[in-house]
């Protein structure tokens, strides 16, 4: 068997090319389904357990997969908003506790989520360097936005414009990098904390800017009375908040009514989670309360859905390549007929021809196992960067 | 004694089983011992506060049950700290953050704390929360005008109220440390005593003269004019400066139609200031609200002081 298998050996070597395509095309008919499953199974694993880790989400009537996707995966698809007194209607219930998101701004290519302290405790991310949000104005960061931009407790970050041509639009924010979040693998790696106070900074609802009271810039000062001052442009607007001016950023109008893009809600039992949801069904109400559970779940239905047509072409594609791989087979023993009447000629019986093919059939598919094997357990290693990349993103 | 006994004992007399004994007793008291974790369990629950009246009620009815922490700086008014990141991060450590409410705290909305710890001590009278109207408004950009006015937020000072924070202090203590209910109950019983004594001898003090006018040297005492049914007006001054020639004169406009004999001051006025009023025949008085630390004594002793220096203007 040995003396077969060198043989054979020898002539894979030999016909380097031919044994190349066929062991790329058993190779690829193998690792094709095998990966799109891992992939798959991974992208399950990663929706699902972020999205049955949240137990309830308020959000703004419309797409509930929007909601979902962005408030569990920062998902570009920015929902429509609903006012902070949402968040504070669901405490005041005292049936569950909850946790607003504003997931809206970006910086450079990242999420910067408005939240609070709580969402780290929910999360169960912990800080890996530097510390926690303290003040407006700080940012703490996802570790794959941190490891990407290269940056670190004590850099800052720019918030980048909604709109290029919107030139009378909010001054965009310096954020002050104050620490690096632990790899959590999850959307968490790749966005960038605030306190959601600092994203109503962002969007313009509050911000610090020169003593109007003290100044005597006249060339600022466009009209001053008793009990109020007229600014003009040239008012300086603090666009990065420091120790100096900190006591200057201030907020307009009622808080109640600022925007956030989700209420995470997290029920005190099953009991009261059900009442909370009970109190979101009625046709005049303007929010919605869903499972994201259940919404991933549908969205997971969709592509399972869509795997069994991709495994249906993938099926047959592996029909047709294996047809092919025989005929190449069967075509190669015309060509070697001559070869193979040499070998007999020799003293060859027909076993050990039989044993001389078998052995390069053999030699063909476990390079090609081998092979496929070897793309598996890449595809394995990097399964949650790809599937984020890929699917969530 | 059977021999087998005293085999037993013999061998225990030797050197190994000595030593093999000791070798045991260690491991058993090492593996009895609590652990690092089990010990950090028992070490007291804090409680960080936003103003010192509820450093004092927590410290009161907690006991020393509760660590309680106040991580504003004892020279500064706990209302208008400018935070520092160190002392969020006290308050973001502490098991419960005990806030004073009516928006007392300015810089709550500059700083990063955890809802879930938050406490709004005044949050069953949120409905009785007294605006302040008319502070300066200023206009730039889009927003149109706009003024930084708010609530009245020295709460405590409202010696009913006082009593009503001082029961959430007692319900939230309960709820963090449940085997400790009938402790907190008595201690609160105790500290209502004291308050509901101020609330009386501040109403006996008052009930003749409640109409006498007076001037208030600080937009503080809203609570406490309106628990005890005082006619005040309020001007602006700090204790420590001379009024300016335009606070005189504002002064003035206020006594035409509002004749008041005393001004209540929050801290003790400066001898000029106080020699200028005795010209204008106004006399000063001192109603400490007590927002931080005192040098001396505690939050009882000086609302105690507050109350009899009351007398000289109601006799």
């Amino acid at each position: 068997m040995i003396d077969s298998l060198y043989i054979a050996w020898r002539y894979v070597r030999f016909n380097k090319i031919k044994t190349a395509t066929l062991i790329a095309c058993i190779t690829l008919i193998a690792f094709l389904p095998l990966a799109l499953q891992l992939l798959l199974d991974e992208s399950e694993r990663q929706l699902m357990s972020r999205a049955v880790s949240t137990p309830l989400l308020v959000g703004a009537k419309g797409s509930a997969l929007d909601l979902v996707m962005n408030t569990l995966y920062f998902d570009d698809e920015v929902p429509e908003s609903i006012a902070m007194m949402d968040a504070d209607r669901v405490e005041e219930s005292g049936l569950a506790f909850p946790i607003p998101v504003y997931a809206r701004f970006r910086a450079r290519d990242y999420r910067i989520v408005g939240t609070t302290l709580d969402y780290f405790d929910f999360r169960g991310l912990e800080i890996a360097a530097g510390r926690p949000l303290a003040i407006v104005g700080d940012a703490v960061l996802g570790a794959a936005v941190a490891d990407r931009l290269g940056l670190k407790p004590g850099d800052a970050l720019i918030s980048s414009p909604e709109n290029l041509f919107d030139l009378a639009g909010v001054y965009p924010l310096k954020m002050n990098v104050v620490g690096v979040l632990k790899k959590s693998h999850t959307s968490d790696d790749l966005a960038v904390f605030v306190d959601i106070k600092t994203a109503w900074i962002i969007e313009g609802l509050g911000h610090g800017h020169q003593d109007l009271i003290k100044s005597q810039d006249a060339s600022v000062i466009l009209k001053r009375t008793e009990k109020n001052v007229t600014a003009n442009a040239k008012l300086r607007i603090y666009t990065e908040i420091s120790k100096l001016n900190l006591d200057s950023f201030h907020f307009h109008g009622d808080d109640s009514k600022y925007r956030v893009t989700a209420v995470i809600a997290l029920p005190n039992d099953t009991k009261s989670g059900t009442i909370l949801r009970g109190r979101y069904i009625s046709d005049g109400a303007t929010n919605q309360i869903l499972k994201p559970a259940d919404v991933i779940d549908g969205l997971l239905q969709n592509i399972f859905r869509i795997k069994n047509v991709i495994d249906g072409v993938i099926f047959l594609v592996g029909i047709a390549t294996v047809l092919a791989i025989v005929l190449v087979f069967a075509l190669s023993l015309r060509l070697r007929q001559r070869e193979i009447q040499t070998i007999f000629k020799l003293g060859c019986s027909r076993m050990t021809i039989a044993k001389l093919m078998g052995a390069e059939i053999f030699i063909i598919i476990v390079s090609s196992v081998v092979l496929c094997a070897l793309m598996i357990a890449v595809v394995n290693h990097f399964s949650n960067d790809l599937v984020r990349m890929a699917f969530i993103r | 004694m059977s021999p087998d006994f005293q085999n037993l004992n013999s061998r225990l007399k030797t050197k190994d089983y000595r030593l093999f004994l000791a070798v045991l007793c260690l491991i058993l008291a090492v593996t009895n011992a609590p652990s690092t974790a089990e010990g950090a369990q028992h070490e007291k629950p804090t409680v960080a506060v936003a103003n010192y009246p509820l450093k004092y009620f927590a410290e009161r009815i907690g006991g020393d049950r509760i660590k309680v922490v106040f991580p504003i700086p004892l020279d500064v008014d706990p209302a208008f700290w400018v935070p520092e990141p160190e002392g969020v991060l006290t308050f973001q450590a502490a098991d419960l953050i005990l806030l004073n409410g009516a928006t007392y705290s300015k810089w709550l909305n500059k700083v990063s704390l955890p809802r879930r710890k938050l406490v709004n001590t005044s949050q069953s009278f949120k409905d009785q929360y007294i605006e302040i109207k008319g502070s300066a408004t200023h206009t730039h950009g889009p927003e149109g005008a706009h003024a930084h006015a708010g609530l009245a937020f020295t709460t405590w000072i409202d010696f009913q109220q006082a009593i009503q924070q001082a029961e959430a202090i007692r319900d939230v203590l309960a709820r963090l440390i449940p085997e400790q209910k009938n402790d907190f109950e008595a201690n609160f019983s105790a500290l209502k005593d004291d308050l509901l004594t101020l609330d009386r001898r501040a109403k006996e003090i008052v009930t003749n003269e409640r109409a006498q006018p007076l001037i208030t040297s600080h937009p503080v005492y809203d609570y406490f004019a309106r628990r005890y049914g005082l006619n005040i007006k309020t001007v602006l001054w700090e204790p420590d400066e001379m009024p300016s020639n335009e606070q005189w004169v504002e002064l003035i406009s206020i006594l035409r139609n509002h004749p008041a004999r005393w001004m209540i001051w929050e801290g003790e006025p400066s001898p000029d200031s106080v020699d200028k009023l005795k010209s204008m025949e106004v006399e000063s008085l001192v109603f400490d609200p007590c927002v931080n630390v005192p040098d001396q004594g505690d939050f009882l002793t000086v609302m105690k002081q507050n109350v009899k220096n009351l007398r000289s203007a109601f006799r």
